[in-house]
């Protein structure tokens, strides 16, 4: 495949990022500019809608109010790239329910028009690594480091929303995934393999006790890969593996302190900025040993 | 003839076909493929989406969307979506249960909390002070305007004839 050297794409940013985890935000706006892509804000989009709460709630609102950000990015004429698990699996479904369902599509459509709008089903949606590793190429990223992060070990956590359905995500294998391991390889780290890579955070659950069983299982399962650091792409498995470590120590007496890291600050410390650049400082457990490791690590060419 | 009659309310799952993603639970021939894969029945002994499967088929009514169904327990993960050999999609069929729950009025209490943010306020977290200082501190552009009003305007129920 050709690929692309600059591109212009419009960020829908949802909710768990700009409200809850802005060091994800500022680590995608520092780190995607060295890449060749540039991000153009507009203005009009709500929620996703939330694939979990609001979808059980009113499946037909939840493809509405979809339908409507999907139409907002259709005037303004650019592609979309999410950065959330979260808001992907909502406009992917959508953008699959609607065009395998003509009546629902009417009915969404009949809604829009209330505000003059319409869902035509045009605009591309993507994950950002997805169009990393499909439009600008691997070689990119291999280009924009400076500091390799040579000798950092990442259990890499893929979370749900980004590969399931694969039929509708069209990201990858959903059993065997490769494109984080490869993204994290790129940046001069290694990822390890452990049970549970591909295990559910369990935060969609509406049960107190059955997400820690599970992000407790994830821990256990790392800490005897015994990796330097979890690497992840969700902001919802975020909050479960960052305060969820602070609830198991709490609820569950098991403390493991292993820093959690969004696969987009981890670009950012290869790239050479500061852990506070990338907002490292804002996190619950503390990423000293993954810091200690890239010290002195500078890009041999 | 077994000595238990089995019955089946087909009036249910008329609805349950109606509702988006409830006519697939048709499609199920109860083979277990997605029991192997589900996190929230390897955790939870409780909680079987084939046996949710079987009960849609039933029609059981009262299992599936009365108080303290086990629906709630499903993590959404989508593993059963992939696996399925029959394109159930038993998280959408889960789905269409839980409106239908919502509608009934048997869902959790908590659920509207964690949705009714979105129609309030057009996002789904609520924007808390120490976060507004935190942008700030990591110097990130102000928060573009959320369009309350078209949002509230489209899901808006029709009214009553
Ligand atoms: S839902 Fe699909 S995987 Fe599960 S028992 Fe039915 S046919 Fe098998
Ligand atoms: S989506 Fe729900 S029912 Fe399906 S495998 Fe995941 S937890 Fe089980």
């Amino acid at each position: 495949m050709t690929k692309k050297n600059n591109m212009k794409v419009i960020p829908f940013w949802g909710c768990m990022m700009p409200l809850k985890y802005p060091q994800m935000e500022l680590a995608i706006r520092k780190t995607l500019p060295n890449l060749g892509i540039e991000l153009v804000d507009i203005e009009g989009f709500t929620c996703c809608p939330d694939p979990i709460y609001f979808k059980a709630r009113d499946k037909v609102k939840w493809l509405t109010i979809a339908a409507r950000n999907l139409a907002v990015a259709e005037e303004a004429g650019h592609d979309i790239i999410t950065m959330c698990s979260g808001c992907i699996s909502t406009l992917k479904e959508a953008q699959h329910t609607l065009a395998e369902d003509p009546d629902l599509k009417a009915e969404v459509n009949r809604r829009l028009k209330r505000i003059n709008k319409e869902y035509r089903g045009e605009v591309s949606v993507k994950h950002a690594v997805v169009m990393i590793r499909d439009d600008l190429g691997l070689d990119r990223v291999r280009e924009s480091i400076k500091r390799p992060l040579e000798g950092v070990t990442v259990a890499i956590h893929y979370g749900c929303h980004i590969l399931k359905p694969s039929q509708i995500m069209h990201v990858d294998d959903a059993d065997y995934p490769a494109i984080l391991d490869d993204l994290v390889s790129a940046l001069g780290a290694t990822p390890l393999e452990h049970h549970e890579k591909l295990l559910c955070c369990g935060k969609g659950c509406m049960d107190d006790e059955l997400p820690l069983d599970m992000t407790g299982a994830i821990f256990e399962s790392i800490e005897k890969s015994g990796a330097d650091c979890m690497g992840l792409i969700c902001p919802t498995c975020f909050s479960s593996f960052d305060m969820g470590q602070i609830l198991l120590s709490r609820k569950k007496g098991k403390t493991y302190n292993i820093p959690v890291i969004y696969i987009f600050q981890l670009l950012g410390l290869a790239q050479g900025m500061g852990p506070e650049e990338v907002g490292l400082h804002t996190h619950r457990i503390k990423a000293d040993k993954v810091l200690e490791k890239i010290k002195g690590s500078v890009k041999v060419t | 003839m077994p000595k238990d009659k089995l019955t089946v309310n087909f009036r249910f799952r008329e609805r349950l076909n109606k509702m988006p993603g409830g006519k697939h639970h048709n499609y199920c021939y109860q083979c277990s493929a997605c029991v192997a894969v589900c996190p929230a029945a390897r955790f939870n002994e409780n909680f079987n989406p084939r046996q949710i499967l079987l009960k849609a088929l039933l029609g059981a009514e009262d299992a599936l969307i009365g108080e303290n169904s086990p629906i709630w327990l499903c993590t959404n993960c989508y593993s059963c979506y992939e696996r399925c050999p029959q394109d159930v999609r038993p998280i959408e069929v889960i789905i269409a249960l839980k409106n239908m729950a919502v509608e009934k009025g048997t869902a959790p209490t908590n659920l509207a909390k964690l949705s009714e943010n979105i129609a309030e306020t057009g996002m789904s977290v609520t924007f808390s002070s120490a976060v507004k200082r935190r942008r700030e501190e990591l110097g990130l552009p102000e928060l573009k305007p959320v369009p309350l009003e078209e949002l509230q305007e489209i899901i808006k129920d029709d009214k009553k004839e």
